[in-house]
């Protein structure tokens, strides 16, 4: 392996894992900036959405139908993992954080790590505690490029949640929802005056983020080949660094922080010694937060918050 | 002064009460990872030791005693454990199988040893486990530095590779698995380690660091990690097309390694301990599938089975819970276990050697004995 296809192999990682942390930091930044709520549960609902997939998978393979239907089975699989965690996602809402809307941050904020516990629990009652494997769909067949390999589920993730991501940019920025969800997150009270459906607005953010961590659920069991009940735990941990880092509230800022993440990690893996990968992400994060308080392409918070 | 004297009272009678049940009820308390990533060898254990007391106590049990288990989450953890351990302490128990991760085990003996209370570990195979003058330790599965033997031993003279990539999670166990690898192969100087990468625990990918070893070349790529990460490290090994061999040790050896790893577990090598074939071992396992509806037996709830079954042997045949008479009878006996026969050393260590499996067809076959040098 030449230096050359080493660094293509090491970019096709690094784009690999950001396009993960980039869905997944989506579903922070999306509920942070229509009711300024760092939604803890966001980690558990990706897993949930993950063991959904697996769920669906399972069933549809016991009937041999995924030989059959090979697309219409990933459909069904993605379908069916975000609409559960959509319909989910609004039921926490509606339970944990609408009562206590008017309350003070940090009650919110507790209420939402007690989510985050109680679900996580819940799943490791109901699907145990070891770890479950995935049927392998795509096998480990791929091409390679210039000496490096990637494997056709790489392939489909990344360019299913490119694709997602471009949706979801072109829903908030061209429908009457999104400029909804946009006039919700800049001043809920002038927007709720001009008529805008404020709990609807929020219920429609609460669907859309928690399907999209679905997503990044059901892609990283796929491409993984396991899911068990606590993985969440660490990408929250990361989305929420990229969240931060590309500006909370900032949808392009939240795709930019995950590739940043992702990049920094796996280029901190491939050139320096390996064992000092996790303080890196976080080193980073500092960093721009100290020249930077609202992250890169953040807000300034004293213009939109007055 | 007067409540003083009232908490003095209290802690008389609460003593006094935990020494008259203790009497008549031999507990056996367990330490190991019921929560986090590794408890499905933790739960393995626990059902070990429960099978233990079941298969004991219908093969007539020791008369005038009621056996009781109690958990505790050592959570892979030093200070859960050893908080584990105190509230095992505190419900009077009189020994103790666990616990799983060396990280874990060695902290929580610390207490268990002042308490004076026996501990027989199933799974910590870290050398300082049992090397700190302990006497009421015990270790049912083999060392640290014995396993690294049986692999420095096998990628000399059964492989003979040339270079060496060392992964490890730098965890106390994976360490001292690494670290002696690394001391045996300078010694005998027929290897080249090129490279020593760390992962952490509970990440799932490890695609950068493995395409730094793809860059060098290794004839061989050792993993110390545990199961699960094992299992995501094969699969990304292969489909980054990786040729080298991989190797792994006794924490990968699960059924579960091969579920979730799939076709690309076929190939990998890993060292465990082999146990004869004989009826026990045979009732165990059955009693163990049908008490807790499963399919396959993780490797810990051999040892943890083992463990259980000589403290309560040894209980018996002493005729006391006294620590130091039951310490003793299990060091100067041999026992016979369903991993083997089962014989002390002063130190508290098992005899007990590795040898290479391959994984072959879905399942885990003898591959290569190092004692013998011979293929099986």
């Amino acid at each position: 392996m030449d230096t050359s296809s080493f660094l293509v192999q090491q970019l096709i990682n690094a784009l690999f894992l950001g396009s993960i942390y980039a869905l997944i930091a989506l579903g922070y930044t999306m509920v942070y900036g229509i009711i300024e709520l760092i939604n803890f549960a966001h980690g558990e609902l990706f897993t949930a959405g993950a063991f959904i997939g697996l769920i669906v998978l399972a069933a549809l393979q016991k009937y041999g139908f995924v030989q059959t239907h090979f697309v219409l089975t990933l459909f069904l699989v993605f379908g069916m993992a975000m609409a559960y965690v959509g319909v989910l996602g609004v039921a926490i809402e509606h339970v944990a954080y609408k009562p206590l809307r008017n309350a003070s941050r940090l009650a919110a904020i507790l209420s939402a790590l007690g989510m985050s516990i109680f679900l996580s629990n819940g799943m490791m009652l109901s699907q145990g505690v070891s770890d479950r494997a995935y049927p392998a769909l795509f096998g480990l067949k791929g091409i390679t490029i210039i000496g490096a390999r990637i494997t056709y589920g790489q392939v489909f993730i990344i360019i299913l949640s490119l694709l997602l991501m471009v949706a979801l940019n072109m829903f908030v920025n061209w429908t009457k929802l999104g400029k909804a969800m946009r006039a919700t997150a800049q001043n809920q009270v002038m927007a709720r005056m001009l008529g805008i459906n404020i709990d609807r607005t929020i219920r429609v953010t609460f669907i859309i983020g928690p399907a999209l961590g679905a997503a990044a659920g059901v892609m990283v069991g796929m491409y993984y080949g396991s899911v068990r009940f606590d993985m969440g735990f660490i990408y929250m941990i990361k989305a929420f660094a990229a969240a931060i880092l590309g500006g909370i509230g900032s949808i392009p800022g939240a795709v930019l922080g995950g590739m940043i993440i992702g990049g920094v990690e796996v280029a901190w893996s491939a050139f320096l010694p390996s064992a000092w990968k996790d303080v890196t992400t976080f080193i980073v994060l500092i960093l721009v937060l100290y020249f930077k308080p609202s992250g890169i392409l953040g807000e300034d918070v004293s213009e939109t918050r007055v | 002064m007067r409540k003083m004297g009232i908490l003095v009272l209290c802690l008389a009678v609460a003593v006094g009460f935990s020494s008259m049940a203790a009497a008549k009820t031999l507990k056996i308390g367990t330490l190991s990872p019921l929560t986090g990533p590794y408890a499905q060898d933790g739960t393995d254990i626990l059902q070990g030791v429960k099978t233990a007391v079941a298969v004991f106590q219908k093969a007539g049990g020791i008369p005038g005693y009621k056996i009781e288990v109690i958990p505790g989450d050592s959570a892979c953890d030093g200070g859960k454990a050893t908080m584990a351990a105190n509230n095992l302490i505190n419900q009077g128990v009189n020994g103790v199988v666990g616990a799983y991760c060396s990280s874990a085990t060695i902290p929580s003996s610390v207490p268990l040893n002042e308490a004076n209370i026996i501990q027989i570990t199933p799974a910590s195979t870290h050398t300082d486990v049992t090397a700190r003058g302990f006497k009421q330790i015990f270790r049912m599965c083999p060392r640290d530095d014995v396993q690294a033997w049986s692999t420095v031993k096998f990628l000399e003279d059964g492989l003979k590779v040339k270079t060496l990539a060392l992964i490890d999670d730098r965890q106390t166990y994976t360490v001292g698995l690494t670290e002696n690898i690394t001391k045996f192969v300078n010694e005998d100087k027929k290897i080249k380690i090129v490279a020593l990468e760390h992962i952490t625990p509970g990440d799932k990918d490890f695609t950068a660091v493995l395409t730094k070893l793809k860059k060098l070349n290794p004839d061989a790529i050792y993993m110390g990690v545990y199961q699960p990460e094992g299992s995501l490290m094969v699969r990304q090994a292969k489909a980054l097309g990786i040729k080298a061999t991989l190797l792994s040790e006794d924490a990968v050896y699960h059924p579960k390694f091969i579920e979730v790893g799939g076709k690309a577990a076929e190939g990998t090598f890993l060292t465990y301990a082999k146990a004869p074939d004989t009826p026990e071992r045979r009732n165990f396992e059955k009693t163990y599938k049908k008490m807790w509806n499963a399919q396959a037996i993780g490797s810990y709830g051999y040892y943890a089975y083992d463990s259980a079954m000589v403290f309560m042997e040894a209980v018996k045949k002493a005729g006391t819970t006294d620590t130091n008479k039951v310490a003793a009878t299990i060091r100067d006996n041999t026992w016979n276990g369903v991993s083997g026969k089962i014989k002390f050393d002063e130190k508290g260590d098992r005899k007990l050697a590795h040898i290479i499996w391959i994984v072959k067809d879905g399942k885990f076959v003898p591959y290569w004995d190092p004692m013998t040098e011979k293929y099986f």
